[in-house]
């Protein structure tokens, strides 16, 4: 009994040593991890739900740099997942991204975000007047949401491979582009597309008979999708690589295909009218750390930043001063060919995006569709 | 080996033996070509992870130590995940014990109980904890409420394991021991326990690893705090660099080593209090 | 349930003040915290999923007490969601053959033909993958399975195709390619704890009552391996129900699965809907489960250390 007392506490002890050896290890490995991972002491971090081209990353170190102020960033996908992800988590969030019709008629209805006077921003001087009195967005409680940018939606499709050029949103529908179409994976705009293709105007607000033509429309959509983009930056790619011929997309995309090494891409709007949208940066009322908003756009807005990611990501954007750097640079020609300056124009003649009375039956529509 | 045991049962067992071992190192390779690709990717050029290989650089594995969040991701994931290891072994033997010797009145019932959480959908279970958490206890996400989804899923697997060892333990031990004038609690801590500690140490493990991959379930209960596979999946999503990769590589290999290093301890161990393998206790 | 004295004596009550009550207490309260986790944070939040599945969305995205058990019935008039409920039956059935013939083999050469010492290692090996991250190796087979992917390249290079072939990724093949990746050292272990224990000299003994190997195999090896079969079968078959981040990730836009479904309906704040394709799925693995509860040893899913 002496002996296996022994043997046991002998090997116990072994055990015990190695397994504290290891722990300890763990938790030295964690504890360096969590220091090197804390912020600097003034700043902080906020929370922002938002598109993946709403900043580049020499913005953010700059004011990290300068502020030390550093946005944690969570992907957002589509205007319904997000709305349905703040309800849910609301003070979990500081600052969210939304489309349009979503931010009145959504978040500002919902009581999640907060109005807010935009002449407070210094910096909002840069930005075109009419961006700073867009009605939609304009409450008696104030402004509610910052402007960042806005499109048309197009679609762009491979010059060689997609022939005769398109016009209409029919060539979606087209057999011969089985597998080469890139969607966004936004099942509420995808559903409007088809919407706008059976020639209803109101797609956010269609009745079930629409409905009923828009399912057929879709069931001839879904042989040709090879995947759904989880960001404009997917669908890009596809198109540089050639597994798609067809997206639909933002402006731009011309250049960023062609910046990327891909083929010659068109874009169109089609005949029977598209939808649109103009984003903006919400503050959400519940957000822990909303103090860091103000100063994060103060310096994250500047037109120096916004003309860069116009650079780099290509669609339109609402600062007026960006477009002036642009000129300066030599990309005044690019900015023009994606109508930079002539923002109300084109968005007039679109359908803004926005919550409809049957944004909920088109989710479930499309989870119909493209199940099995 | 016992010749006896390898003997072929068939006239063609060499040809076959050989088929085995070729298939065998065919199945290695199938199982470690993703493997060996996120680890090529780390060191690669190119900014997105994808053939073709431009170049050889450490410049990711840079990025990775000053990747702030990516850090803090790291750090979160390990301390969650040692958390649930800990609770879950502790509650799960615990719950283990009264299951195979309490008098519970509905044993099987409860054993199907524990093995719901595993086979119900994650979405489901994550879904669900959000939507408890948010609107009913109205408590606010963090990493408290993800070690509390993890525990959902890996006390059903010490409770299983733990129980399972239990139930085929030789008990004629604990008589001798209270032969012997052991009371039942020091027998249980000095005969039972260490015999059944590969059934709990199994349980750790396998604890430890559901956590710090575990996805879906902590993607509906964290709260602003960055954990690795939310990390990953928001760089799949908008982009991996192959910083992501790094990381990956970097945790391997901490794995690999911890694994060996605590494998030579175990060994040393065992030889040191010459127990042979083949001699063990009961069960 | 052991009923020896002895073993009733080594959790023996108290017979002091309380009696037997109190006693009981204090014999269930280890029990207590891993009841409070399961009653707490599993059955109560899926018990209030349960009561939303019978509500109904409104048009802001809320859920609302409308009571109706048209998401139920959605289920079984939409032919989509039983189409998809099969398709992914169909295709957890496949992988789980897939699985289970090679994790037999696998299991089969290392318990039969190779030393303990060795086998363990050879399994630790095929377990090192579930250390790393499971997006990052999905995310990997992109990669390898895509148009511009390393298979394409070699089967191009080597000239057995002509161009790149697109039937890798992003369609059920690729789905299936992955899940069987993901599940098969599952399966492997399983085995090999099952085959393990089992005596080949009985498969000697078979043959000198002559038996062939076949029979041998069938008559002797499989009846007693067949817990573990089965094992192994629920522990690949049930959790692909849930699988839909490798769907997402190379299934493409024809590749959704029943779980696919699932979360598109969350995440769209659809709660009542996918609470109610959730718990018919849950539901349906109940039911597997209570039939094949007599197999179900998670014993054999531990790698003995």
């Amino acid at each position: 009994m002496n002996r296996l007392d022994n043997q046991l506490s002998r090997r116990r002890f072994l055990q015990a040593s190695a397994a504290v050896g290891a722990a300890v290890s763990l938790g030295g490995i964690t504890a360096a991890c969590n220091a090197i991972g804390q912020p600097a002491v003034q700043g902080g971090t906020f929370n922002w739900m938002t598109w993946g081209d709403h900043y580049i990353d020499t913005q953010l170190k700059a004011i990290e740099a300068s502020d030390k102020i550093v946005p944690q960033i969570s992907e957002l996908a589509g205007n319904a997942e997000g709305f349905a992800k703040l309800k849910e988590v609301k003070g979990e969030l500081d600052q969210m991204s939304g489309d349009a019709l979503w931010v009145p008629d959504a978040y500002f209805a919902e009581g999640l975000i907060e109005p807010f006077d935009i002449n407070e921003l210094k910096v909002s001087s840069q930005l075109y007047p009419f961006a700073r009195q867009f009605e939609i967005w304009t409450k008696p409680e104030g402004y509610l949401g910052y402007p960042f940018g806005w499109s048309p939606i197009s679609i762009y499709y491979n010059v060689e491979h997609v022939t005769p050029a398109p016009d209409s949103w029919a060539v979606l529908l087209d057999p011969k582009y089985k597998g080469r179409i890139v969607i966004e994976n936004q099942p509420e705009e995808i559903v409007a597309y088809m919407g706008k293709a059976s020639g209803v105007d109101d797609v956010y607000n269609m009745t079930d008979d629409q409905l009923a033509t828009v399912k057929g429309l879709l069931e001839q959509l879904k042989p040709n999708v090879l995947k759904f983009a989880q960001q404009a930056t997917d669908s890009v790619n596809a198109m540089i690589s050639e597994e798609a011929w067809l997206i639909t997309g933002n402006l731009g995309n011309e250049d960023r295909v062609k910046d990327g090494g891909g083929p010659e891409i068109k874009g169109f709007i089609p005949k029977e009218g598209t939808v649109g949208w103009m984003d903006a940066e919400m503050i959400v009322k519940e957000g822990k750390n909303k103090s860091l908003l103000f100063p994060f756009m103060e310096k994250s807005q500047q037109a120096e930043y916004i003309a860069e990611n116009f650079i780099t990501h290509g669609r339109p954007l609402f600062n007026e001063a960006a477009y002036k750097i642009l000129v300066d640079k030599g990309e005044g020609d690019r900015a023009d060919r994606y109508l930079y300056n002539k923002a109300e124009e084109t968005l007039a003649k679109t359908t803004l995006k926005g919550p409809g009375t049957s944004t909920e039956k088109s989710i479930q529509l499309f989870n119909e569709v493209f199940g099995a | 080996m016992d010749p006896l045991e390898t003997m072929p049962v068939s006239r063609h067992g060499r040809a076959i033996r050989r088929a085995m071992q070729v298939g065998f190192a065919a199945l290695i390779v199938f199982l470690y070509l993703p493997i060996v690709f996120m680890i090529v990717f780390s060191f690669d050029e190119g900014a997105t992870p994808g053939l073709p290989i431009t170049g050889f650089t450490l410049h990711w594995y840079e990025a990775m130590l000053n990747n702030r969040v990516l850090l803090r991701a790291v750090g979160n994931s390990v301390t969650v995940a040692i958390i649930v290891s800990i609770l879950a072994t502790v509650i799960g033997t615990m719950a283990a014990f009264v299951l195979v010797r309490g008098r519970i009145r509905f044993p099987n019932a409860t054993r199907i109980a524990f093995t719901l959480p595993i086979m119900v959908p994650g979405v489901l279970i994550g879904v669900s904890l959000l939507i408890y958490f948010a609107r009913v206890l109205d408590l606010s996400l963090s990493l408290a409420t993800v070690v509390a989804g993890h525990l959902v899923v890996t006390v059903p697997f010490v409770v299983l394991i733990v129980a399972s060892r239990l139930q085929s333990f030789d008990r004629s031990l604990e008589w001798a021991a209270a032969d012997l004038g052991a009371s039942p609690r020091r027998a249980i801590r000095h005969i039972v326990l260490p015999l059944i500690a590969p059934a709990i140490i199994a349980g750790a493990l396998i604890s430890v690893t559901l956590s710090i991959d575990e996805f879906v379930i902590t993607w509906f209960t964290v709260g602003s705090q960055p954990t690795l596979p939310t990390f990953i999946y928001t760089r799949v999503k908008f982009g991996v660099t192959p910083e992501v990769n790094a990381v990956a590589t970097v945790m391997l290999f901490v794995t690999l080593g911890t694994l060996g290093l605590a494998a030579v301890a175990l060994s040393r161990a065992r030889r040191m209090t010459g127990r042979s393998r083949r001699r063990r206790g009961a069960g | 349930m052991t009923t020896e004295i002895v073993g009733g004596a080594a959790l023996a009550p108290p017979t002091a003040i309380g009696g037997r009550r109190s006693a009981r207490l204090r014999q269930l309260a280890p029990f207590l915290p891993a009841m409070v986790i399961i009653v707490g944070l599993f059955v109560v939040p899926l018990a209030l999923m349960f009561v939303f599945s019978f509500w109904s969305t409104n048009e802001n995205l809320d859920v609302v007490p409308v009571w109706t058990l048209e998401n139920y019935q959605n289920f079984f008039t939409n032919p989509t969601y039983v189409r998809t409920l099969f398709k992914t039956m169909v295709i957890g059935a496949g992988v789980t053959v897939v699985c289970l013939v090679v994790a037999f083999v696998v299991a089969y050469f290392l318990s039969r033909y190779v030393s303990r010492r060795w086998a363990r290692i050879a399994l630790l090996i095929i377990i090192v993958p579930f250390w790393t991250s499971y997006l990052l190796r999905v995310y990997s087979w992109q990669a390898i399975l895509g148009e511009h992917g390393a298979l394409n390249q070699v089967l191009v290079g080597l000239g057995i195709l002509r161009e790149p072939s697109l039937l890798f990724v992003y369609n059920d093949f690729g789905t299936f390619i992955v899940l069987a990746y993901l599940y098969i050292p599952f399966a492997a272990l399983v085995l090999y704890a099952s085959l393990e224990r089992f005596d080949f000299t009985q498969l000697t003994a078979a043959q000198d009552l002559g038996a062939g190997p076949v029979a041998a195999f069938r008559r002797v090896l499989l009846p007693q391996i067949r817990p573990g079969l089965i094992t192994a079968c629920i522990f690949v078959f049930i959790p692909i129900l849930g699988e839909f981040l490798t769907p997402s990730m190379v299934g493409g836009a024809q590749g959704l699965l029943i779980a696919n479904l699932l979360a598109n309906f969350f995440k769209t704040a659809l709660i009542p809907e996918g609470a109610a394709v959730g718990f018919l799925i849950a539901a349906f693995v109940t039911a597997l489960l209570i039939v094949f509860r007599r197999y179900l040893r998670v014993e054999d899913v531990v790698v003995r250390g």
